[in-house]
């Protein structure tokens, strides 16, 4: 094993310092107007609405469209997908039968100035019917509105997947583009359709809804069930289309009925109800571990505060380019689990330590036996949790996330692929929680507390809960 | 290295007091029993009221001027309806006007006669705010049966793969039986979190979800603990019955077991209390539960658990007789 030296504590505790700082506050740099977010901080934490309240629309079929229940359960299904997609994971969607209504309630965008509702709501309620077409007819009415008519090829059914690939084209460029899988039928379809066209002078179109994408020409019959959207697409877009095209069209179209604000049903101020409980509770535990573990239950607290800075970090996706997630009651219900987790693995090895310091081991033995045997009770502990926050994972996840194509193919086979993001949040927060217990928990304190016990001043074992020697 | 060192500490010191854990059948065996007549009898007093979200309701918008408070707004459409109401305070965007939502549940909607009723109550009791109905919904429940069943199979497959991890990894205990009794004693911390959820008159909302989600990681953490003393002292203490391996590692995990309980358990009675003064009163549906199932996790992990893999094993050994 390598030496742990006496100046590992400094780094171990800087570094832990840099990273809970730089996840509670965020690095970020203001050009003219433009803000910059390179790490994020707590202020790009979106609330759910259970903490801070939202936007509530209702939709509903646009003009008399009539429709059934069925219709009316799968816009639901593909709204809550939708959301879920959009890294909206809280959200309420309600049907109403009688007045075929969809009610959607969902949490406020962090920064609420770069929040367009509308634009949301737009989003939520285009149909995203995803149609390739044989030429590129379409009509337009009077008031300027395209619509295609060109005979049909593929439909969104025939899609078995899509995915927002980054890949290089026949010129070698690299380009983002929407990749799809078809289905077997899919897949005969458009090699009859490409083979006809090989050559022609016709193109083959794809539309979302009533707008053209692009027309590529076809070159060769495509027989192996793959196709690709082109366009000018950026990293973001292809990945909207992707998730657009995944989560299926609606079945009918929809229009806003109403659109309004809501007060957050824990009612305002709830947020910080937690956070003071949350800091009293810390303040205790801290000084709890402080009074029984002296010298290793200060360490626990520094490592206590990096695991809370990783949870955070996981909640806000902490590098500006990645996604966040949406901090429900039950995505703090995940971080108490995994802090209340953190908090046992360091009352286990403080343990340890006393326990092997009274069978009389010198101080360097006690510490190295008793991180090494508390290991594999902190291993066993964390790796079931991650067993089932990947299952949860899986379970509640938008569908063609890795875990969720597994599960949903074997053992959740006989329910729709639908998401719920607030089980999910749980799980994720749950998952970055235990993998920061094994990386402050176990790893960072096990060096603090080796390279502490090399200084001379804190030899003594009464420090580490054993007895005068 | 390590390995000299574990021979050289043989015999193992053991603890000054050993407490005898497997003789205590009965005592589990009671609180199972009275687990079970609580729940029931929450059930026949209190009755199980499940939210919105999963039985369907109604959702009732007005527009109203001046200033509103929303818990009495709350407690006079609790009058009429006689279920737990939530308001909601709002503004709308289109038309910019002030809004409440009132959302309850109600069995098959509401009929146009108590809506005339609950509409009249309210124009009374707030006749400053000039109240006008603007829209009303019957809602189907937005998470239904169909998610409930699918976190149910989604914690007994966790579940199932638990027992198998639990089996290989301690496969020189004979793990299959004990991950069946870690899943046991996980049921039970499940089964007094719901009962304390009904016994209290909390709505069956996504709360619930939450807590039976976390007390399922807490209780089978505690519970592997408890093992993982047993796998190590198996090794140090090979010709010990069963039943003073499990006492002797209880006894050596107590401290650790009561001082974590005292940390999570103290957690979420500082949330209850925070709560309780500030008024928040909905988020008791989360923090009380959750804590009555962590006491009986801290409870099962030391009894219930490891006393009836002794008893399961027991019984195992008379058999092969």
């Amino acid at each position: 094993m390598k030496k742990t030296r006496k100046s590992t504590f400094f780094v171990v505790v800087i570094l832990i310092a840099l990273f809970a700082v730089t996840s509670v506050l965020g690095i970020d740099q203001i050009f003219a107007d433009k803000k910059t977010t390179y790490v994020k901080g707590v202020d790009d934490i979106r609330l759910g609405i259970d903490i801070k309240g939202g936007v509530d629309v209702t939709f509903a079929p646009a003009g008399d469209y009539d429709a059934d229940t069925a219709q009316l359960d799968s816009a639901t299904e593909i709204i809550k997908t939708r959301l879920t997609a959009l890294g909206i994971t809280d959200n309420e969607v309600y049907s109403d039968e009688k007045s075929d209504r969809i009610i959607v309630r969902f949490p406020w965008q962090v920064g609420e100035t770069d929040f367009d509702p509308q634009s949301a709501v737009k989003e939520l309620g285009e149909m995203a019917e995803l149609t390739f077409r044989k030429g590129t007819d379409s009509e337009t009415d009077e008031d300027g509105n395209v619509t295609p008519t060109a005979e049909i090829v593929l439909q969104g059914s025939d899609v078995a997947s899509a995915q927002a690939q980054y890949r290089p084209d026949e010129n070698g460029e690299y380009e983002y583009l929407v990749a799809l899988e078809l289905s077997p039928e899919g897949s005969s379809k458009f090699a009859a359709a490409t083979s006809e066209l090989a050559g022609s002078s016709t193109p083959i179109s794809i539309w979302m809804d009533n707008t053209m994408i692009s027309a590529p020409s076809v070159n060769s019959a495509i027989t192996d069930g793959s196709a690709v959207i082109t366009g000018n697409f950026d990293q973001e877009s292809s990945k909207k289309l992707a998730d657009q095209i995944n989560s299926g069209a609606l079945p009918f179209k929809m229009e806003t009925k109403s659109f309004k604000t809501i007060s957050p049903t824990m009612g305002e101020g709830s947020l910080d109800a937690i956070l003071l409980a949350a800091l009293i509770a810390f303040i205790g535990i801290a000084i709890y571990m402080i009074v029984l573990y002296k010298l290793p239950g200060c360490v626990a607290v520094v490592a206590l505060i990096g695991q809370i800075a990783g949870s955070i970090a996981a909640i806000t996706g902490w590098f500006g380019f990645m996604n966040g997630s949406t901090l429900t009651i039950l995505g703090i219900a995940g971080i108490i689990l995994a802090v209340g987790m953190g908090v046992d693995a360091n009352i286990i090895t403080g343990e340890r330590i006393k326990e092997e310091l009274r069978t009389g081991k010198s101080l360097d033995a006690a510490i190295k036996i008793a991180y090494k045997r508390a290991f594999s009770a902190i291993l066993d502990g964390n790796i079931t949790n991650v067993i089932i926050a990947v299952i949860l994972m899986g379970a509640f996840g938008v569908p063609d996330s890795f875990f969720s194509k597994i599960l949903n193919k074997t053992i959740f086979f006989a329910f729709g692929a639908t998401a719920e993001g607030v089980v999910y949040s749980f799980g994720f927060t749950l998952l970055a929680g235990v993998v920061c217990n094994f990386i402050f928990g176990v790893f960072a304190s096990r060096l603090m507390v080796t390279s502490l016990s090399k200084f001379k001043c804190f030899q003594n074992r009464k420090l580490y809960g054993g007895d005068e020697k | 290295m390590s390995k000299k060192k574990t021979q050289k500490e043989t015999p193992v010191t053991l603890p000054q007091k050993v407490y005898n854990f497997c003789a205590k059948k009965k005592l589990i065996l009671g609180v199972v029993i009275a687990v079970c007549v609580i729940l029931l009898a929450g059930i026949i007093i209190r009755g199980v009221h499940l939210a919105i979200e999963f039985k369907g309701g109604t959702l009732i918008t007005y527009t109203y001027q001046g200033e509103i408070n929303e818990n009495e707004v709350g407690s006079a459409v609790k009058d009429v309806v006689g279920s737990n109401v939530v308001v909601r305070k709002g503004e709308s965007l289109d038309s910019g006007g002030k809004q409440i939502t009132i959302s309850f549940v109600s069995n098959e909607g509401l009929t146009a006669d108590r809506q005339t009723e609950l509409d009249t109550a309210l124009k009374e009791k707030f006749a400053d705010n000039s109240l006008e109905l603007y829209d009303s919904n019957d809602v189907s429940p937005s998470s239904g049966r169909e998610f409930l069943l699918k976190c149910f199979i989604a914690v007994v497959f966790a579940a199932i793969i638990v027992i198998i991890y639990i089996a290989i990894r301690f496969r020189n205990i004979g793990g299959w039986s004990a991950g069946v009794c870690s899943i046991f004693a996980l049921c039970m911390d499940i089964l007094i979190a719901f009962t304390t959820t009904i016994v209290c008159g909390f709505a069956i909302d996504s709360n619930i979800v939450a807590v039976i989600l976390t007390i399922l990681g807490y209780s089978i953490n505690n519970t592997i603990v408890i093992y993982d003393r047993i796998r190590e002292n198996r090794k140090l203490m090979p010709k010990a019955t069963l039943n003073e391996l499990i006492n002797v590692s209880c006894t050596q995990s107590l401290t650790r077991s009561i001082r974590t309980s005292v940390t999570t358990i103290g957690t979420m009675l500082i949330v209850t209390i925070v709560v309780l003064v500030k008024g928040y009163t909905s988020l008791l549906s989360f923090s009380v539960p959750l804590m009555f199932g962590l006491i009986s996790g801290t409870f099962s992990s030391l009894f219930v658990a490891p006393v009836t893999w002794s008893w399961w094993k027991g019984k195992q050994a008379k058999k092969n007789k």
